[in-house]
């Protein structure tokens, strides 16, 4: 089997959630399939630059193809679509204004796909919301998987994208939050799906002795790892721990892994490690008393998983639906709504070692059972193998003069209006359409049992 | 933390939030945010008045309202022959008759002065308006302030309450305390002799003062234990309090003679067990109402 993974960038220094994503599962799949990468020479995603050289290109031991970037965005006028699509009523024409201007545009990249589609049995595309994703999947739908790591943000409520959803042979879902989501605004449930997520290379061997004396934290310290970004929720962050620390004696320290983009305050009890190689990481989430995850929007929090593969307990945000599902699906973090809560969950953290323990117990049984490679793999390699029976069906029907599978071509001659309906303005501000979409927790009586068995 | 009640090997995460988020309740208590006081605050203006048209500007529209009061009647004849500048006004004034012999301004000036009074109508009817509004506002402020204060209340209240059971039952650890202090002690024995002086040194006891020294000796020793003594004795105290009673500090510390009668001493002391503890119940109430039990930062 010939897979193809469709990325916006690719590279072993990058390390953005969805294309680490992506080379993890390229990576995987390879001891499976004959697996390649197709991607853009861009490493910046938000100027989308050609920085690495066009052409073939091998990491890791899988081939990579490199496709030029047409134009660079331009943040000013993204900016200007994005506020004419999320806030106010639009055609699709400025839909499709707004994906040429997000990028990253790779026309080269879309004709590969369609000239070369019979050289692959199957393309995995990541991230809905880009133009590679868009006109790749249309120009490849009966062979496209895709994998949305699709947020809880405007984006989503943009009329563009539910015909992808629908379009797409398959949707290998990070989260049952997310597939509610999508399935909510594309009503796409025919279109078979399943909640894989995505494993991660935690080292074999930890240090988290090593750690303290190289950074010099002797305390017990909660940490965070990522970017520190108001997006990421860290601005509350900052000041719900200032405030705890005000109110609270004690020694417990927060340690910040992670470029920094927002400032972070001055504090004796903050302390910013910066970007740290992973063994570090690692070795300092196994030193952590408990990982915080602030964050407002998440298709899936890999951090948490780490930590849990690690035993370690989450404290999370709970206005975020995926990160509130994974605490209670795993039982394995507490989540906060407010500085009470926040206060009240990383003192009890804190100072109930025994529930700590047993928190992080039920987060590596969870990551072992859901979020191990095997898992992830077997999950994949199920989907593939399912498509494929599905083809094999739908050609003897086609030799035997049937009706071609009808769940098969479901959804994918779904093609862009005409000319003028193109340009009306009949489409609702995106955002609004976001905000109607139902939210909350994605977690159901049967696998709140499941995880406690 | 001691009320939350989770085994290790059954965690259950939705628990542990519905048990913090009681408890972050319970503490709270009444204790409200600014906003939700508003918002209480605004439940009950909802019911005479709309909260959405209170303005805040109180201060600066009771003064607007001052001024706009000063404004005149409009003046009929000033305003129709007047001027700004005199000589002009005293011509038109002059000239008055010959107008009215070419026009009639009886009905213009009849309009003018009804407009004047609609005028003067309107103007009190906004400024009556405008004084609803400013005391509409001053209801505002006060059912604002008054829901602040019934929180409060019910705030103090509680504080009341969980001081006076903190001092209540630190009486009773006192008395118990006392208890163990006053009759342990006093299991020893007093000697024969020192019960004979006793009632004789209260008495006056002039037979006892002829040996000169001896007298001094004992005057200084009961002006000792006059300062330091207390003031309700128990006859088991009288007893021991003769010349050889000795000391009441090592006593206490259980420091006991040799002819102590535990029986004694066991059957008198208030509020202690037949073991010679004291009363579980109140031992019990240490943790939970001392300061000390307060959990910081919540």
């Amino acid at each position: 089997m010939k897979l193809a993974i469709v990325v916006q960038r690719y590279g072993p220094d990058i390390n953005g959630g969805a294309e680490l994503h992506a080379r993890y599962v390229a990576e995987h799949l390879a001891r499976h399939a004959d697996v390649c990468v197709l991607t853009t020479c861009a490493r910046d995603y938000v100027t989308w630059r050609n920085e690495l050289p066009a052409g073939t290109d091998r990491v890791n031991g899988i081939q990579i193809s490199r496709f030029p970037v047409a134009r660079p965005r331009s943040p000013h006028a993204f900016a200007r679509h994005s506020d004419r699509v999320f806030e106010q009523p639009h055609s699709i024409a400025d839909e499709l204004a707004w994906l040429d201007a997000e990028g990253p545009a790779t026309p080269a990249l879309v004709r590969h796909l369609k000239a070369r589609q019979h050289e692959y049995d199957y393309f995995i595309f990541f991230s809905y919301r880009y133009y590679h994703a868009y006109h790749g999947i249309r120009a490849v739908a009966s062979k496209a998987l895709l994998v949305p790591t699709a947020e809880r943000d405007p984006a989503i409520g943009l009329g563009l994208f539910p015909p992808i959803f629908r379009g797409a042979r398959a949707i290998m879902y990070n989260s049952p939050e997310e597939r509610a989501m999508i399935r909510s605004v594309a009503a796409n449930q025919g279109v078979p799906g399943v909640v894989v997520g995505i494993g991660s290379e935690v080292p074999d061997r930890l240090s988290p002795e090593r750690f303290r004396r190289k950074f010099r934290l002797h305390s017990r310290f909660a940490i965070y790892v990522g970017r520190i970004d108001e997006n990421k929720g860290c601005r509350e962050l900052f000041e719900f721990f200032q405030r705890y620390a005000a109110r609270t004696p004690g020694d417990l320290t927060l340690a910040l892994v992670g470029t920094s983009i927002l400032p972070v305050p001055p504090h004796p009890r903050i302390r910013h490690l910066g970007f740290v190689s992973d063994q570090d990481k690692f070795d300092a989430m196994a030193a952590a008393d408990v990982l915080i995850m602030p964050s407002f929007y998440e298709s899936l929090s890999m951090v948490a998983l780490e930590a849990w593969a690690l035993g370690r307990p989450v404290l999370a945000n709970g206005r975020c639906d995926v990160l509130r599902g994974q605490c209670l699906r795993s039982n394995a973090g507490l989540y906060y709504e407010n500085y009470d809560e926040f206060a009240a969950a990383l003192l009890r953290l804190g100072e109930d070692r025994d529930l700590a323990a047993a928190l992080g117990a039920n987060g590596r049984e969870f990551f072992c059972r859901h979020y191990s490679w095997p898992v992830i793999e077997g999950k994949y390699l199920d989907m593939l193998q399912r498509l494929q029976d599905e083809d094999a069906d739908a050609d003897r029907r086609k030799a035997g003069g049937g009706r071609r599978n009808g769940a098969r071509e479901e959804g994918r001659g779904e093609r862009l209006p005409g000319w003028f309906a193109r340009r009306r303005r009949t489409l609702p501000p995106a955002r609004e359409v976001m905000e109607a979409l139902p939210q909350g927790p994605a977690v159901s009586r049967e696998s709140r049992v499941a995880s406690r068995e | 933390m001691a009320d939350f009640n989770i085994r290790s090997d059954s965690v259950n995460v939705e628990e542990i939030m519905q048990q913090i988020r009681a408890r972050i309740r319970e503490k709270r208590g009444v204790d409200y945010t600014e906003q939700e006081i508003r918002d209480l605050a605004a439940v009950k203006l909802e019911k005479f008045l709309d909260p959405s048209k209170v303005r805040s500007d109180l201060l600066e529209q009771y003064r607007q309202l001052q001024r706009d009061q000063a404004n005149p009647y409009l003046d009929i004849d000033e305003d129709l022959f007047g001027s700004p500048r005199p000589w002009v006004g005293k011509v038109r004034r002059l000239l008055r008759p010959l107008l009215k012999l070419f026009v009639n301004p009886g009905p213009l000036m009849r309009a003018a002065r009804l407009e004047s009074v609609c005028h003067a109508q309107w103007e009190e009817e906004r400024r009556q308006l405008q004084q609803l509004q400013l005391f509409y506002e001053l209801i505002h402020n006060m059912v604002v302030e008054t829901t602040r204060l019934g929180i409060e209340v019910k705030n103090l209240k509680m504080r009341v309450e969980s001081l006076s059971d903190r001092l209540d039952f630190d009486e009773r650890r006192a008395r118990a305390l006392e208890g163990t202090v006053q009759y342990r002690p006093a299991a020893t024995p007093a000697p024969a002799g020192a019960e004979a002086t006793g009632p004789r040194d209260e008495e006056g006891g002039a037979a006892a003062e002829s040996a000169v020294s001896k007298s001094r000796r004992r005057r200084r020793r009961r002006g000792r234990r006059g300062q330091g003594g207390t003031t309700e004795q128990t006859p088991a105290q009288a007893a021991g309090s003769g010349e050889s009673g000795a000391h009441a500090g090592p006593r206490i510390e259980g420091e006991a003679g040799p002819a102590a009668t535990p029986e004694a001493n066991r059957d008198e002391r208030p509020g202690a067990s037949p073991e010679g503890e004291i009363q579980p119940r109140e031992a019990g109430h240490g943790p939970d109402t001392g300061p000390g039990s307060q959990e910081p930062g919540t």
